[in-house]
């Protein structure tokens, strides 16, 4: 498994084999399953804590500006059996970001999908992914 | 006469076994384990896990129980998981915490067998060859107080001094809830815990199993609830803190 993983990792995309379904525990009926929002800009903050792991995001606005997202992600455990860790992802990183947006309006929402600034594109293992729609 | 002469030799088989039985090692569960079949794979029948069928409520518990059920169904139709506990950083308890959300660890002495789900680091320690104590002799708990035995290569586990706000599928239960597991291996590498519960809310005991795969070189990781910006609002939705 650790082998697999680690030949995975080295290949952008081949994450997203390695995200295999788990147990939904959380409800994410908060966050609008029916459409996604893709985000570009910069880490303000990477938070590794249970119950979950919180990414933060200045997006570019599109009209010069940007705004600033707060992005879900799943726990710890879940994130590092998946291949990522504390260090994936560190504050002043340029990064694309698919989320599902939060239904009541706040900026932010649940990762989908994110692609580092090597390129090597990350799936968070979400638990029924294919429920959520990439839309954007 | 004949039914005698019939029961000897299999009373003399039953003998040498009992003899046997000491000098026997008993099976070593320790290490750790992940629900089987993973939802991405489908189970060899072998080992399947038997389905948990709805508990046979007696009728003065069952509105209430059919109300939460409605409320389930729900979110379940959204694709979403009910997860009140996890929602509010609360572990599982006992007899949920088996359903093994996440990898579990067993350890396991001659005295004393822990079991260690990864979610919130919760632990429930078996205490060997002791006697079960009634339950309103021990403070209410989300694991209660578990005593072991051996019986052949089966660990009996029964648990008492479960709190009563400690549920499972949301199934109210009485102080003196009893559930009583038969853990075995079914494989060097499949485990089984069938669990049985017996409550004074129960028509008949409420029996399911869960099935079990060791994970090979798996370290189970700290689980602890730091920061939870989820709650849930007045009408019963979650909803998130987005800025702290």
């Amino acid at each position: 498994m650790k082998r697999t993983l680690g030949f995975c990792l080295a290949i952008p995309s081949c994450a997203a084999v390695l995200a295999a379904p788990l147990y939904a525990h959380h409800s994410f009926a908060m966050f609008d399953n029916t459409r996604s929002v893709t985000l570009r800009g910069t880490v303000t903050a990477y938070q590794w804590t249970n119950p979950h792991v919180y990414l933060d995001i200045d997006a570019d606005d599109g009209k010069g500006g940007t705004k600033h997202y707060t992005i879900e992600m799943t726990s710890p455990n879940m994130l590092h059996r998946g291949g990522w860790s504390s260090r994936t992802i560190k504050p002043g990183d340029v990064v694309t970001a698919v989320m599902s947006p939060l239904r009541d309006g706040q900026a932010g929402g649940l990762l989908l999908q994110l692609t580092l600034p090597s390129g090597k594109t990350m799936l968070p293992g979400v638990p029924n992914a294919q429920r959520y729609k990439i839309t954007s | 006469m004949m039914q005698t002469w019939k029961a000897l030799p299999l009373g003399l088989s039953f003998g040498l076994a009992a003899l046997a039985t000491p000098a026997m090692a008993q099976p070593d569960f320790s290490g750790t384990w992940e629900r089987y079949p993973p939802p991405e794979e489908t189970a060899d029948p072998r080992y399947a896990p038997t389905p948990i069928p709805d508990p046979q409520l007696k009728p003065q518990y069952r509105a209430e129980w059919e109300a939460g059920q409605k409320i389930l169904a729900e979110r379940l139709k959204e694709g979403q998981p009910a997860g009140d506990n996890y929602v509010h950083c609360i572990p599982d308890g006992m007899p949920a915490m088996m359903m093994g959300m996440f990898p579990m660890e067993v350890f396991q002495r001659a005295g004393q067998i822990n079991i260690t789900q990864e979610a919130f680091n919760q632990t429930r320690r078996i205490y060997m060859n002791e006697t079960l104590p009634n339950w309103d002799d021990i403070d209410p708990s989300f694991f209660g107080r578990s005593v072991g035995h051996w019986e052949g290569d089966t660990l009996v586990v029964e648990t008492t001094g479960i709190k009563e706000n400690v549920r499972f599928r949301w199934t109210p239960h009485s102080g003196g809830m009893k559930i009583t597991e038969r853990i075995r291996l079914l494989a060097p590498d499949i485990l089984q815990d069938q669990i049985s519960i017996e409550d004074a809310y129960l028509e008949a005991p409420w029996t399911y199993s869960y099935s079990f795969r060791r994970m090979k070189d798996y370290k189970l990781q700290e689980y602890v609830c730091e920061d939870n910006r989820e709650y849930v609002d007045q009408n019963g939705n979650t909803r998130l803190k987005v800025d702290k």
